[in-house]
């Protein structure tokens, strides 16, 4: 296990980060015993270097390659996350071959975590050991340049989704903009007023929404669900379900008199938050893009009973296809880019809230289709009767969020929204309002002069989170009313205050099948759903996996001026990489030795990547270079030991753990350090 | 035959005895045996809480210990037995060092805990071990008309032990349905009967008593069910003191589920305990409307 | 240590089940008081005792009432989205307050609690006649009249005990609570 023919010539780097490393570390100390004591090793020189990543730290690195001929560098920095590019680079820069260069991390894993500074000093020189063991076994590597395909695949057709793909098509590059609804338009197409300018959601969004449906360089695929994708960065292989509507949209002109001769009524839970009915065939709302309907299968007469086809009988261009399959699209694109949004949280859990229980509890989004003009209610903001306005209507801020027993993040929007909820009660009915609030939140722009014009409004703001809404009136005044039961915690007052109306604030969830949408594209999703970000700062909308960028609420809850920003972000992403041309895969990766290969090939269904082909005539499988991503999971798998990984091969990982059990040290010198 | 140790209660012995021998009664009938546990303690109630916190853990440990003797799971019938002693077997089988302290105590009756009991309130034998059907299939005497007002009380419920719904439970409703009364929905049902204040702090308990009563005869209740010998003795041995305190008239009969069951079963009065109330059950429905004025249905 | 140990810290480590200071994470929402039955009766409402707590006011808490106030219902402790169990921190308060022998004058929570433990001391169960000795005497003529009037009905149909239920091993159960409290203490 020790050391090849000819020796190699390593050089050690240790570095201070400020005090972050040696504030805890001896840097100085480390970096002598590194130089006594790991010269068997091949150890020609060491150094300590206050920032090893700034611009005169690499020279240092450099100028010893080219004087002292170093064949291997070892640098004890940051975690390989941050700075292992950096050092690659210098070492490519001075002549050396890039991957003779190892990063060991003694700030994440050693300084940041220890407060013995003497034990983290010593864990230090382990770790070093480890990484001067290893570095020995590197092999000059170089990467795999692979071409990016120029399409770009958008998931969800939300205001983020409809932003990404008009700024890339824009650019002249092909999208394919897959939404599972039979419209685009997500939920913003369901809001009446957006906060806090209240220009009319529709109004803003429709140019969008049309643009992105007549766009030559955009493929819209409405009613469609990705099922499965294939490849890496550059080139993906989506396989997408379009779903049947039951027509021929070539032949549809979206006149509207199938919709209006159906004869079946369903409640609309998606669009009209089940405040409304559409039809069994449908468009969600009159905007919609595109113009074609879809057949509820589930619903409609003829799918059920087998007669009816009203809707074939009055179409003036005899488009309806009841026998109309799925359709299974495969496309090839270079990125992805997921905006799948949100969905509201149930305020059903929150039993003491009354709402399904309580007639006149309505959830935000009932709310919102309430007060638009083109929903249910004509736009009236009425009770549940259809037909009383409220004298009295109390907000619920913060429902499901902002609580461990459901949500325990803030859903952001909610306070703005319930403001702009009290604007409109206001203005429509001239109600008393009253916002039960925790804390009020408007950190953007125009979000707190909006605050004080709902308190110029005579809006009642009333601090303290609502304890339960229910029917148990106990004076005349509260009679057939909601009692909302809630501590003023501002003077310390228990208060019951009657209302006619209670609308629940509620807050922002992960879709229901976020998890499954990160198992299919390969990336994680945090403990609460939401899509984890490459940094939560610095790389907001690209994921860990390459080629792969989110947008929007799918990240995390946020308002249409983010979601917005987000999509054109991560737009501009994708077209960097496109401009590129091909891009530099990794080179770490999996070999199969073919002369070990027994050809049972359980590697074959091991591989996360589909990246292992078997060979029929010879019975061996072989590794494609470009799918195999490094995981490593077939070197470990493998019985007879035929495959290995570069960069992580046997000989690599063993002699690192012999270099951190300090094994390699004479005895003498590790018992005097 | 289904078999549980079981922990009566001081309440049980002589306060609240017409719920020992209706729990007796109709578990028996229903193919399920209670052993008491010999030689129990008193639980420390809540007020051990209040002044010794180990104290009251090593007060419920020794009777969890016996428990723990018979290798049968142990049943409580009053609300703050069952949460003292579930919560002191939670407690002690995640602390090691709470367990070690309370059984060095325990040694001195050779008694040793070592969390391997399981807790259970009797109507939760009821609603999950016996179960709404099994229940519903040995009824010979359906309550039909008569309108329950299912009361849970505080403790049974809460607090919550892992994520059930400790706001809008529905087990008691359906065990009323199932001996075929009509459960009634009112808002209070959850809300704390104030048993604990009855001494130290009247006036807010019996405001709490009344505001439970109200909730339950604006809804029509012809009775209230309890399963708890606090909640009983507080809604019903107070209600006089209520109706003086406030200018009130209630005249709530508040009966133990078990009796009610009981009932619906076929067992005899006596047997129920039922004779003990300070106010008595209307026999029939029709009697019930009778008592509160209500308007008669005609069918 | 112990001279730098805040309120708050006392206070928390009397929450047996709670780990670190679960005080400190309150939001001050008012749900806790917006559930509670009894708040309109205490003198602070279950949030600004915590809020009191966190400060420091350590006399202002010791002489509200809110704690003997507490009717065990555990409303507050379900709904409070910070997962805080207030009602233990009442009984905390409890104890510490009695502990330190100082609590609000005319409560008749304190004496109750400890005539309690000491009758199961004695008999290993409850015994209630001997318990109202403890309180009644506190009552006002009406609530006293009153009193009597329910006990002697419930005398009447048989539901009072004459006689103090003891259980059989009491001088094993006396020395198993000797192990964790000195009997003088209580006697």
């Amino acid at each position: 296990m020790d050391k090849k023919d000819e020796k190699e010539k390593i050089g050690v780097y240790v570095c201070h980060c400020g005090t972050n490393i040696a504030g805890v570390i001896n840097v100085e100390e480390v970096s002598t015993w590194a130089a006594e004591n790991l010269k068997d090793q091949g150890v020609v020189i060491s150094r300590e270097y206050k920032f090893m990543c700034s611009s005169l730290g690499q020279e240092l690195i450099q100028k010893d390659i080219k004087e002292l001929g170093l064949t291997r560098v070892v640098v004890a920095a940051c975690s390989p996350h941050l700075h292992e590019k950096t050092f690659r680079n210098a070492c490519k820069g001075a002549g050396l071959n890039p991957y003779l260069c190892e990063l060991v991390s003694i700030r994440e894993q050693d300084s940041w975590v220890h407060t013995d500074k003497v034990a983290a000093t010593e864990k230090a020189k382990a770790i070093i050991s480890g990484g001067v063991s290893r570095v020995v076994y590197h092999e000059a590597l170089e990467p795999l340049h692979v071409p990016i395909h120029p399409a770009t695949l958008v998931v969800g057709g939300g205001i983020a989704g409809i932003q990404a793909a008009l700024e890339i098509a824009d650019a002249g590059f092909p999208v394919y903009l897959v939404e599972r609804e039979p419209s685009i338009g997500g939920h913003m197409a369901q809001f009446d007023k957006t906060f806090p300018t209240l220009d009319c959601s529709a109004c803003i969004l429709t140019p969008k929404m049309v643009d992105a449906g007549n766009h030559p360089n955009i493929t819209l695929l409405t009613y469609s669900e990705v099922e499965k994708v294939d490849g890496y960065v550059g080139s993906f292989v989506a396989t997408i379900r379009k779903r049947a509507r039951s027509l021929r949209e070539a032949d549809c002109t979206g006149c509207g008199i199938c919709w209006e001769k159906c004869p079946k009524k369903v409640v609309d839970d998606v669009f009209e938050a089940g405040m409304g009915n559409r039809k069994a065939i449908y468009v969600p709302f009159p905007q919609a893009v595109p113009k074609y309907p879809v057949i509820d299968r589930v619903n409609c007469t003829y799918y059920i009973k087998g007669t009816c086809k009203a809707c074939e009988k009055f179409c003036p261009t005899n488009c309806i296809d009841f026998a109309q399959q799925d359709e299974i699209l495969t496309v090839e694109v270079g990125n992805v880019i997921l905006a799948t949004g949100w969905d509201l949280f149930d305020t059903r859990r929150i039993t003491q809230y009354g709402y399904g229980r309580l007639p006149n509890v309505f959830t935000s989004l009932e709310f919102e289709r309430m007060s638009n003009s083109a929903g249910p209610t004509g736009g009236n903001v009425v009770l549940r009767d259809g037909k009383t306005e409220p004298k009295v209507v109390g907000i619920v801020h913060c429902v499901g969020s902002r609580d461990k027993n459901y949500n325990e993040y803030c859903s952001s929007i909610c306070c703005m929204q319930s403001l702009k909820f009290a604007h409109l009660v206001k203005e429509k009915t001239g109600a008393e309002v009253y916002n039960f609030y925790i804390d009020i939140r408007t950190p953007a722009k125009g979000y707190e002069e909006f605050y004080h014009r709902l308190l110029e409004e005579g809006t009642h703001f009333i601090r303290g989170k609502v304890a339960e809404i229910s029917d148990a009136t106990r004076l005349p005044s509260e009679e057939g009313k909601l009692v909302i039961q809630v501590e003023d915690t501002l003077t310390g007052n228990q208060l019951r205050v009657p209302v006619d109306m209670a609308i629940l604030s509620a807050g922002l969830e992960p879709r229901h099948d976020s998890k499954a949408l990160a198992k299919l594209f390969g990336i994680s999703c945090s403990a609460d759903g939401w899509l984890i970000e490459r940094h939560p700062k610095l790389d907001p909308i690209a994921t860990m996996t390459d080629g792969i960028y989110i947008a929007g609420c799918v990240q995390g809850p946020k308002d249409i001026p983010a979601s917005v920003a987000q999509g054109a972000a991560a737009a501009a992403r994708v077209m960097g990489k496109i401009q590129q041309k091909e891009i530099a895969l990794e080179p770490v990766r999996a070999t199969i030795h073919e002369e070990q290969c027994s050809g049972c090939r359980i590697c074959n269904n091991l591989c996360p990547f589909n990246a292992i082909l078997f060979h029929e005539d010879r019975m061996v499988s072989e590794v494609n270079p470009a799918l195999c991503q490094g995981c490593g999971t077939c070197v470990a798998g493998c019985p007879a030991g035929a495959i290995t990984g570069t960069g992580f091969s046997n000989e690599q990982i063993l002699s690192q753990i012999n270099g951190l059990l300090l094994l390699n040290v004479p005895k003498k010198q590790a018992v005097a350090a | 035959m289904k078999e549980f140790a079981y922990f009566p209660g001081c309440s049980l012995e002589k306060m609240a005895s017409s719920y020992h021998m209706s729990a007796m009664e109709t578990t028996q009938k229903l193919g399920v045996k209670l052993n008491e546990l010999d030689d129990w303690n008193c639980c420390g109630a809540t007020t051990y809480f209040y002044i010794d916190e180990l104290l009251a853990y090593t007060l419920c440990a020794r009777n969890l210990a016996i428990a723990e003797k018979t290798g049968l799971d142990v049943v409580a019938p009053c609300s703050a037995c069952y949460k003292n002693m579930f919560f002191t077997a939670a407690h002690l089988k995640k602390d090691e060092d709470l367990a070690e302290h309370v059984n060095f105590a325990l040694e001195e009756d050779n008694l040793h805990f070592s969390g391997n009991v399981k807790v259970k309130h009797l109507i939760e034998v009821f609603a999950q071990d016996i179960g709404p059907d099994e229940l519903k299939s040995k009824v010979t005497k359906p309550l039909e008309g008569i309108r329950i007002a299912p009361y849970y009380g505080c403790q049974i419920i809460r607090p919550q032990k892992e994520k059930e719904d400790v706001e809008q439970p529905q087990f008691f409703e359906e065990l009323i349905s199932a001996i075929g009364a009509t459960p009634i929905n009112y808002p209070l049902k959850m809300r704390c009967c104030g048993g604990s204040l009855i001494i130290s702090s009247r006036t807010a308990a019996l405001t709490m008593v009344r505001n439970l009563l109200q909730s339950a005869v604006d809804n029509q209740a012809a009775v209230i069910a309890t399963a708890c010998p606090m909640c009983q003795v507080n809604l019903e041995v107070y209600q006089q003191q209520v109706n003086l305190e406030f200018g009130t008239n209630f005249s709530v009969p508040v009966m133990y589920f078990t009796q009610l069951i009981g009932m619906a079963l076929g067992i005899p009065n006596k047997k129920l305990g039922i004779g003990k109330e300070f106010v008595a059950m209307a026999p029939t429905p029709l009697a019930v409307e009778t008592a509160w004025g209500l308007p008669r249905k005609t069918k | 240590m112990t001279d730098t140990i805040t309120f708050g810290q006392e206070i928390s480590n009397l929450l047996h089940a709670a780990e670190g200071e679960p005080l400190k994470t309150c939001i001050q929402c008012g749900t806790c008081s917006g559930t509670c039955p009894v708040a309109g009766y205490m003198d602070n409402s279950p949030r600004q005792i915590i809020a009191l707590i966190n400060l420091g006011k350590k006399e202002q808490v010791l002489e509200s009432n809110t704690f003997w106030y507490c009717a065990s219902c555990y409303h507050c402790t379900v709904r409070c989205p910070q997962e805080i169990n207030i009602t233990e921190l009442m009984y905390a308060l409890k104890r510490y307050s009695i502990w330190k022998n100082r609590y609000k004058e005319g409560l008749i929570g304190p004496t109750f609690s400890e005539a309690f433990v000491k009758m199961i001391v004695r008999g290993g169960r409850s015994f209630e006649p001997v318990l109202a000795t403890s309180y009644i005497f506190s009552f006002n003529t009406r609530e006293f009249v009153q009193e009597i009037q329910g006990a002697t009905e419930l005398l009447l149909k048989g539901r009072l005990p004459l006689l103090p239920a003891r259980i059989k091993r009491l001088e094993n159960f006396r020395r198993m609570i000797g192990r964790i409290i000195p009997m003088g203490g209580l006697e």
